[in-house]
């Protein structure tokens, strides 16, 4: 559309599109992202927020009260939900990256031309639906599944009425599994970045393996652990299916919780709340998250 | 207590017969449950269809107020149901899992009306159902669905706000002439304007007899016996008013939902906690796919699922404290697209024969006058099955805790919203 006059055609791009639209250019840039952003986040927001300080059911409609009794209920009657969330989404952020961090290094350092296949066996569970993942980890972990009858009937090192599946264990186990390509990826991303001669260099400056991986290796894939553990731990707090298909009334966690006030209860207010708390929340824990690793050194 | 064994002839399974019976016998009596004022649009019958619906179709006054429904047979007829409640042969039967094409009475209305079936097993919990449809019907938009199945108080409440079509009771004959006379004059609509029973049954308790046993573990006669076993072996029913009617029934209150005090719900509540702190779980139908697992070894579960669709060891017992007995209905959801086809398919489920059959799979309590008889021919072996005939001593002992005042409603909800953790 710049290119309108034979003259203009001849000239560069950017300058043409400044000469045109003058300061608007980056605005116009952003605009199919920011719209976006408005449409699917801005206003649902603002939407969800209004909902939590009303009253009212989708039946007799809301009214806005402008009270916070739905903050008071959330914070008063969910807190262990809330604690399991934080609890269970740190733990499957730990275990991916006790996990993922081994193999990303692996195909980042010792991967050679195997690279990429080892990358797409890592994503390759993707391909079936996370709801059948999920799903399939409870036959795997049955009572009488795979995993366990061969322990109780054959080696007979369990007792019969042992149980992993409906517990905190395989709640964990699941968020785990099924988040742990997000750790992984981010992670390879910044190994593979690493520049090799930098650990030859501490080698060469008398650094043993360790001290060069502490030093060098470590501090550089900073920025893969920071994403990595974002990915992870942002969805693993949210997610409810997990906990629904795996865990027990116990180890709900507060996407259960909201799940259940929006979509059964018909609770839109305190649903709402809940979901503005785990937003607010999720910023902040970011927010202290990035101070205290260092957000220029991670970004740049 | 039920045996499996006992309601299956040695040799020819329960399934075996009904697959030949069904494609056997099955043209000749299926022409009756068209009715005669399907017209012009139902595919020409045989002969017999003339002489059997006429005397259902004689006593029907068409209600004015109800604006005619064009007679055009219309699909695919989106049918929402939940599991185990209906007729299945072959694999599907087997596995106790609807597959398309795997239902005789379905296919048998598919054929005869020529119109699709879209049978989805889709409720395992009314109000989990419910609240998927609730956005459209509150905007007034329809629902997706044709004919869905809900139990007594959530039918209610559909019905109380409107959300269901008047069915024109001129193209149901059967069921006007057929529904149980227990049944006619619910308190919510009592003269069928909106609903035709689909099955009724009872909840109590279910249990793997062979895991029990493994375990040196007494197998339950009453509902505080589910107290004695490992709380994570055990499901209650995320119903929460199964679960809270039979726990007060352990507790030895009268579980009717008229005289409930909220003290009352909270005592079984109270009484449900420990469990819960040791792992017990609240589950709909799915209690099904536990069972096939060996997951739990005993649960608060609905009369016939274990019989249709469980495995061997899978029994169900009335508990001595007694049983809570419910109807799930049909109803047309406001705005449904092929509320004439729902119209038939409801019909259809009222003739004795089609009745029959899928009690036969089902073992739940028909709604219709006669498929008692028809189902005695078919299969003989049901006789004095008390899932499908509860004795006197079981209907004595049985519960209605479905009416609940919207205070208890709202007690029972939250109670079990925190039992739940939710």
């Amino acid at each position: 559309m710049t290119a309108a006059t034979p003259t203009a055609r001849s000239a560069p791009r950017g300058p043409t599109l400044r000469a045109r639209f003058g300061r608007a250019v980056p605005y116009l840039l952003l605009a199919p992202g920011l719209i976006w952003l408005v449409l699917f986040y801005v206003i649902p927001a603002v939407q969800m927020f209004t909902y939590s300080i009303s009253t009212g059911t989708l039946e007799t409609g809301f009214t806005m009260t402008f009270g916070l009794d739905a903050y008071a209920t959330a914070i008063d009657r969910f807190g262990k939900q809330f604690l399991n969330s934080i609890l269970y989404g740190g733990l499957a952020t730990f275990f991916t990256l006790a996990i993922g961090f081994p193999v990303a290094y692996t195909i980042a350092f010792r991967g050679g031309r195997y690279k990429n296949l080892i990358l797409f066996l890592v994503i390759a569970p993707f391909f079936t639906s996370f709801l059948i993942r999920t799903i399939s980890w409870k036959i795997l972990l049955g009572d009488e599944g795979p995993l366990l009858a061969p322990l109780k009937h054959v080696l007979h090192v369990l007792p019969g009425n042992f149980s992993i599946l409906n517990t905190a264990v395989a709640q964990v186990a699941g968020l785990t599994y099924n988040f742990l390509p997000f750790m992984i990826l981010p992670l390879y991303v910044a190994l593979e970045k690493i520049d090799v001669r930098l650990i030859e260099a501490a080698e060469d400056l008398y650094a043993d393996r360790r001290a060069a991986f502490r030093r060098v290796t470590l501090p550089l894939a900073l920025p893969g652990v920071f994403a990595g553990s974002l990915l992870t731990f942002i969805p693993a707090m949210g997610d409810y299916i997990n906990a629904d298909l795996l865990g027990n009334p116990s180890t709900r966690m507060i996407g259960n919780v909201i799940q259940n006030r929006l979509l059964l209860q018909n609770d839109y207010p305190v649903g709402s709340a809940l979901s503005f708390i785990l937003m607010a929340g999720i910023l902040v824990a970011v927010a202290v998250y990035a101070r205290a690793l260092g957000t220029e050194q991670l970004t740049g | 207590m039920i045996d499996r064994d006992e309601r299956e002839t040695p040799g020819l399974s329960r399934r075996r017969f009904l697959q030949g019976s069904a494609m056997a016998g099955f043209a000749a009596f299926l022409a009756a449950c068209t009715g005669t004022k399907t017209g012009a649009s139902t595919p020409p019958s045989t002969a017999a269809s003339a002489s059997a619906p006429a005397a259902a179709s004689a006593s029907v006054e068409p209600t004015a107020s109800v604006a005619a429904t064009p007679k055009v047979v219309t699909g695919p007829l989106k049918f929402a149901n939940w599991p185990a409640y209906i007729d299945l042969a072959g694999k599907a039967g087997d596995e106790g899992v609807y597959a398309p094409g795997s239902s005789p009475s379905l296919e048998e209305f598919k054929k005869q009306f020529k119109v699709d079936v879209d049978y989805e097993e889709k409720i395992g919990d009314n109000s989990a159902f419910v609240e998927t449809i609730k956005p459209a019907l509150v905007g007034k938009l329809p629902t997706g669905w044709d004919l869905v199945v809900l139990t007594d108080w959530m039918a209610s409440k559909i019905v109380a706000n409107g959300w269901a079509e008047k069915i024109d009771q001129a193209n149901v004959p059967n069921c006007v002439a057929n529904i149980r006379d227990a049944l006619k004059g619910s308190s919510w609509d009592a003269t069928n304007d909106y609903h035709y029973p689909w099955q009724s049954g009872m909840t109590g308790i279910g249990f793997n007899a062979k895991t029990l046993k493994a375990n040196n573990i007494k197998e339950p006669t009453k509902i505080a016996d589910l107290w004695n076993i490992p709380s994570d072996k055990v499901t209650f029913l995320s119903e929460a008013r199964d679960t809270f009617g039979l726990v007060l029934l352990k507790l030895g209150v009268n579980a009717d939902g008229a005289t409930t005090t909220p003290e009352q719900l909270q005592q079984a509540a109270a009484d449900i906690q420990p469990l819960v702190d040791g792992g017990l779980r609240f589950t709909g139908n799915e209690y099904l796919q536990d069972f096939g697992q060996k997951k739990v070894w005993a649960a608060f579960v609905w009369s016939g699922d274990l019989a249709s669709s469980g495995g061997p060891d899978d029994k169900f017992v009335f508990p001595e404290e007694g049983t809570l007995i419910w109807t799930d209905n049909m109803l047309i959801p406001k705005g449904a697209a092929n509320k004439y086809t729902a119209e038939l398919m409801m019909n259809y489920v009222y003739d004795p024969k089609v009745a029959a059959l899928l009690e036969a799979y089902i073992y739940y309590v028909s709604p219709v006058k006669g498929a008692d008889a028809e189902l005695k021919k078919l299969d003989a072996s049901t006789e004095g099955n008390p899932l499908l005939f509860p004795t006197p001593d079981v209907i004595a002992k049985q519960h209605n805790f479905q009416a609940l005042s919207d205070d208890n409603e709202k007690v029972l909800n939250d109670l079990y919203a925190k039992l739940a953790g939710n």
